[in-house]
């Protein structure tokens, strides 16, 4: 099959490789008819994630065809259409039970070296380096499933792939950081990033019931997008004006947000001059994994007694944590990749009951084997882009 | 030198108990003259905790284990692959593979990964699939 491969630093290419096959009872095999690039692959094409490999196929957000199934999957049969949600789940352990997914306990065969870097292996995840399992990726014309009776969730109306892929990850991505805010109505909350996972973290907030959302970006035309489709009160464009902290004391009467969403992540462009040149220094060397400005700035801007959701994804280390802040104004700081599976039914019903079209954020659509153009352009923000679907 | 390791698997003692004594379960690097082995129940409702404590090696072996140790495949990263196997195929019923350690967790695998690519039929028979 064709399958698309990280060759090392900025480049990704298209290559013929061996088609999957069931490794274990509990696999499915899924023939791919939508992939997206989630921005977090742009970590791993900037070779910012340490255990790369070549000749790793990326990509952990797809949907298709079951075209195989092993002797433990009763509940899908082939001919199924599902979505698959990017972290591998068992669906048996104690963090499973307790609706934990992307922690799941069982589903890292890497454990040990994740171990090593986090204390404790955090589950697999699909082509999304060998920390995370060393899963070949969805990016491909076929993917294995593990665990196929636990994670892919059938779609049987006749909504388009491009209203429904996205529940493998950016939307309930989006979702979780703002459900992470308890928003009970009336909250302000602030996002920073206006990528597409972003852009889900406002449109979620609304839904949830704040009163006002603030995006923060430094593309105009990610902003526009926020304003006008996911329905962001107000935009902070801090390539016009640096000093984002005190643009929302301003925008909030001097209080800050109620919550302030983390949808940036350890490559994160903003941030005061002198610091964000230490820190692009230090993570060019690998001296710090991570830049920290959205983080920083969170904690900084957050009304004091407030939450910091971070969905933005981190790898390492940061330096100079606001520990001051962060500890005198009584902040809860909360974190995770997704629990996709908790997400997946209350979600789709969402967007089947026509609440949201996730496909908003869709800018191109490319065949597979343009996927090295597909992430140039989104590395750069060329052609407006926000999100790049890949037709196989 | 650190010669223990532990693991907690989501099932009752006494299941915990029978399973790892059963004739399908013969741990290599777990066994009955090299360690101790000791069962707990977890707080909380969450199963039972498995303690692994390795006997310390005899002179000779010293050497040797350290520089296993220090490639981070010394006997305890080996009681822990154990573990987690162990664990896997209580609550899963299988032990999870991925493209790039298809035999499942082993710490020699650590630094010889397969690409995250799928395996060539030559390859698959020789990681048990």
């Amino acid at each position: 099959m064709r399958a698309n491969v990280w060759s090392g630093r900025n480049t990704v290419q298209v290559e013929e490789v061996p088609d999957p096959q069931i490794l274990n009872d509990r696999d499915a095999i899924v023939k791919i008819t939508s992939t997206a690039i989630c921005g977090s692959d742009l970590h791993l094409y900037d070779g910012y994630v340490p255990t790369m490999k070549r000749g790793d196929i990326l990509g952990h957000e797809f949907m298709g065809e079951v075209v195989d199934t092993g002797r433990g999957v009763e509940n899908l049969a082939v001919g199924d259409r599902v979505v698959v949600p990017f972290p591998i789940a068992c669906g048996n352990c104690w963090s499973c039970r307790h609706e934990l997914y992307s922690v799941c306990e069982n589903s890292n065969p890497n454990a040990g070296m994740a171990e090593k870097m986090f204390g404790h292996s955090t589950a697999g995840i699909f082509g999304y380096s060998h920390l995370t399992g060393g899963y070949a990726g969805g990016q491909a014309e076929y993917a294995r499933v593990p665990y196929a009776d636990v994670g892919p969730f059938k779609i049987e109306d006749d909504l388009s792939d491009e209203q429904v892929l996205l529940l493998s990850d950016v939307f309930p991505t989006g979702f979780f950081g703002a459900d992470l805010c308890d928003i009970r109505g009336g909250e302000v909350i602030a996002v920073f990033g206006a990528g597409p996972v972003g852009q889900f973290a406002i449109a979620s907030a609304v839904m949830l019931g704040a009163e006002r959302v603030i995006a923060i970006d430094q593309y105009d035309y990610r902003l526009q997008m926020a304003l006008k489709k996911a329905g962001a009160t107000d935009a902070i464009d801090f390539s016009r004006d640096p000093d984002v902290v005190e643009q929302l004391k301003e925008l909030t009467g001097g209080r800050g947000p109620d919550a302030v969403i983390d949808a940036a992540g350890m490559e994160a462009t903003h941030g005061h001059g002198a610091l964000h040149a230490v820190d692009r220094v230090k993570q060019a060397t690998r001296m710090e994994s991570d830049r920290g400005h959205a983080l920083r700035d969170a904690i900084l801007a957050c009304r004091p007694g407030g939450i910091v959701s971070v969905v933005g994804v981190y790898g390492g280390l940061i330096d100079k944590f606001p520990s001051g802040a962060f500890m005198n104004k009584g902040l809860q700081l909360r974190a995770g990749q997704c629990h996709v599976h908790k997400y997946l039914r209350p979600l789709y019903e969402r967007i089947r009951d026509g609440q949201i079209d996730p496909s908003f954020v869709i800018t191109h659509s490319l065949e597979l084997g343009e996927a090295p153009n597909g992430y140039e352009t989104f590395k750069h923000k060329q052609d407006e882009c926000v999100k790049v679907v890949l037709k196989p | 030198m650190n010669r223990k390791a532990a693991i907690t698997v989501n099932r009752s003692l006494d299941e915990v108990q029978r399973l790892w004594r059963s004739s399908d379960w013969s741990p290599d690097h777990i066994d009955d003259d090299k360690a101790t082995v000791t069962f707990a129940v977890a707080p909380g409702d969450r199963g039972t905790e498995i303690h692994v404590e390795l006997a310390s090696p005899g002179p000779g072996g010293k050497v040797g284990e350290v520089v296993e140790t220090v490639v981070g495949a010394g006997p305890v990263a080996k009681a822990k692959d154990e573990l987690r196997h162990f664990k896997q195929l209580v609550e899963t019923g299988e032990i999870a593979r991925s493209d790039a350690a298809p035999e499942g967790e082993r710490v020699g695998r650590k630094l010889k990964q397969r690409p995250a690519q799928p395996l060539a039929e030559h390859e698959l028979e020789k990681a048990g699939a």
